[in-house]
């Protein structure tokens, strides 16, 4: 069976500066796998550059089978591929309604919007009574709501969350990251960029780490032991 | 009373000329000088149309919003998608639409000479009175059918997908590519729509001032003060400026004269940019930023 995501020997940057160096990983069907990082060693960039959303990249880039490369950003988002960006890029001048329609752009999910927007709502109940409001006028939490709202308005087959937690008080960082990982994947995979460990610590099926742009776990770590000095693989499956 | 008509067909003209500058600016980054151009081609369209074809009134109105938006749709596969995404490619846009602009009108002036065309009337001769203001049929005629051809827009913009689409790329280029939007699909129906709206504004022009080679720099003009002073990319703030554009030209004309409606109108967009940078739009939609 393919992997959800399988990234062999990705570089990338922007112009002359290199950010992401020779990066493999694969994330499986129904994983939620960690990318752990400090500030400014390439989490965001990595993330980016497997939509498409950097100056330049080279390797390749799969998901489900299917090769990304050559696809510009909006074809990868129409094959199921959704990045939950760190800053959230709202449409601040739009309702939350039609932000979180927004995500289910495209052409599949766009007649279940009434049916996926209650999912939405179910998720966040507060959102509920914002929905005629204009997403610029939310608090910074709301917004990251609506963000990952609009994350789970498409049917994605593979979700790249950046930094869930920047910007939020710590214990709302807690349960927007206990909200992503009791997501249904159906199938799909999710890579989630973060660099406090504690927030996703026995939450999580896998723990890459990225450092210098490298991954320092090796070209594949999917067979990290229990409890090793990576920590990867360390918890149990949510 | 007179004034207010004046003001309300003026308006409903420019709303129709600059959404279209407004839309383009907003959502794809891209000044279309070329709008004027598009609106006089759209004219002659018309005319020509009811010369050689028919002068009944839908016809010669559907071949100018036709005319108009296949020179909007030109516009986007001679220029837009070429120079999109290339260095530079705002400046060499600029510079390609103003070269299309001065072209386009010593084009036309070359194929149907200097001489100002006139349309055949769509509304008929017929008046009534308001109070005791003559309003005549092609000043309310021109009003009706913008007022509805502006709903209809706003309905489509708001409840369609596509018109989703095309709010989302005024606010957010990236966040546009993250949920799965492509601009440069986008980028023909925004064209394309412009150049119709334009057409149908050229043919309501026409009712009042004859179609010529260059009728459509001073519509250019108005049009990106009216999208300027609206605050790009939001309707209600395009319609809002265009009202107050036009009421500032109405009153001009009445009291000071019309050799001063430009210096108004100029004055009035450095007032208005100086309290609202962003634009009258900023206040109608509480929050962008």
């Amino acid at each position: 069976m393919t992997a959800a995501l399988e990234v062999r020997g990705l570089s990338a940057g922007y112009g002359p500066m290199q950010v992401v160096h020779d990066v493999s990983l694969t994330v499986g069907r129904g994983e939620r796998v960690g990318l752990l990082g400090l500030n400014g060693h390439g989490k965001t960039t990595l993330l980016r550059a497997i939509v498409n959303l950097v100056g330049w990249r080279v390797g390749q880039v799969e998901l489900h089978g299917r090769t990304l490369m050559g696809l510009a950003t909006h074809a990868a988002a129409s094959r199921g591929v959704v990045l939950i960006p760190q800053g959230d890029a709202l449409f601040p001048g739009l309702t939350v309604r039609d932000n979180l329609d927004s995500g289910a752009y495209g052409s599949r999910s766009w007649h279940r919007r009434g049916q996926r927007r209650d999912r939405v709502l179910d998720i966040f109940p507060q959102l509920a009574s914002r929905l005629d409001q204009p997403a610029g006028t939310l608090s910074g939490g709301e917004r990251r709501m609506v963000s990952i709202g609009r994350g789970l308005m498409a049917e994605g087959d593979l979700y790249l969350v950046d930094e869930p937690s920047v910007g939020l008080a710590p214990i709302l960082a807690v349960s927007m990251i206990q909200t992503l990982f009791s997501l249904e994947l159906d199938g799909g995979g999710m890579l989630l960029a973060e660099q406090n460990r504690a927030l996703i610590d026995g939450q999580i099926d896998r723990v890459l780490h990225l450092h210098g742009g490298r991954l320092t776990d090796g070209p594949e770590a999917a067979d990290g032991k229990p409890g090793d000095a990576g920590g990867r693989g360390a918890t149990v499956r949510a | 009373m007179s004034i207010l008509v004046s003001t309300l067909n003026l308006a409903a003209i420019y709303s129709l000329v600059a959404i279209g500058i407004s839309l383009t600016w907003a959502g794809l980054g891209f000044l279309n000088l070329a709008h004027g151009v598009i609106f006089t081609v759209a004219g002659y369209g018309a005319w020509w149309t009811a010369e050689h074809i028919s002068t009944s009134p839908w016809i010669v109105v559907l071949a100018g919003i036709a005319v108009g938006a296949a020179a909007g749709a030109a516009v986007c596969l001679g220029v837009y998608l070429p120079l999109d995404g290339r260095r530079n490619w705002e400046i060499r846009t600029l510079t390609a639409t103003l070269a299309i602009s001065f072209l386009g009108a010593n084009v036309l002036q070359e194929a149907f000479g200097p001489e100002p065309k006139q349309l055949p009337s769509l509304f008929g001769s017929g008046q009534f009175k308001i109070g005791d203001t003559v309003v005549t049929a092609d000043k309310s005629g021109a009003i009706v059918t913008a007022v509805v051809v502006l709903a209809i827009l706003v309905v489509g913009l708001l409840r369609s997908r596509v018109g989703l689409g095309i709010r989302v790329l005024t606010q957010n280029a990236e966040g546009a590519a993250i949920v799965g939007i492509n601009r440069r699909r986008l980028a023909f129906a925004i064209l394309a729509v412009s150049g119709a709206l334009a057409g149908l504004a050229s043919v309501l022009l026409a009712q009042v001032f004859y179609v010529s080679p260059d009728s459509g720099y001073v519509p250019l003009v108005t049009g990106l003060i009216v999208a300027l002073l609206g605050g790009l990319g939001s309707i209600p703030g395009t319609i809002a400026a265009a009202v107050l554009v036009a009421a500032v030209e109405a009153l001009t004309a009445t009291y000071l004269g019309g050799q001063y409606v430009l210096m108004t109108m100029f004055l009035l967009i450095a007032v208005v940019l100086l309290i609202r940078p962003r634009g009258l739009g900023g206040l109608l939609e509480s929050a962008r930023a």
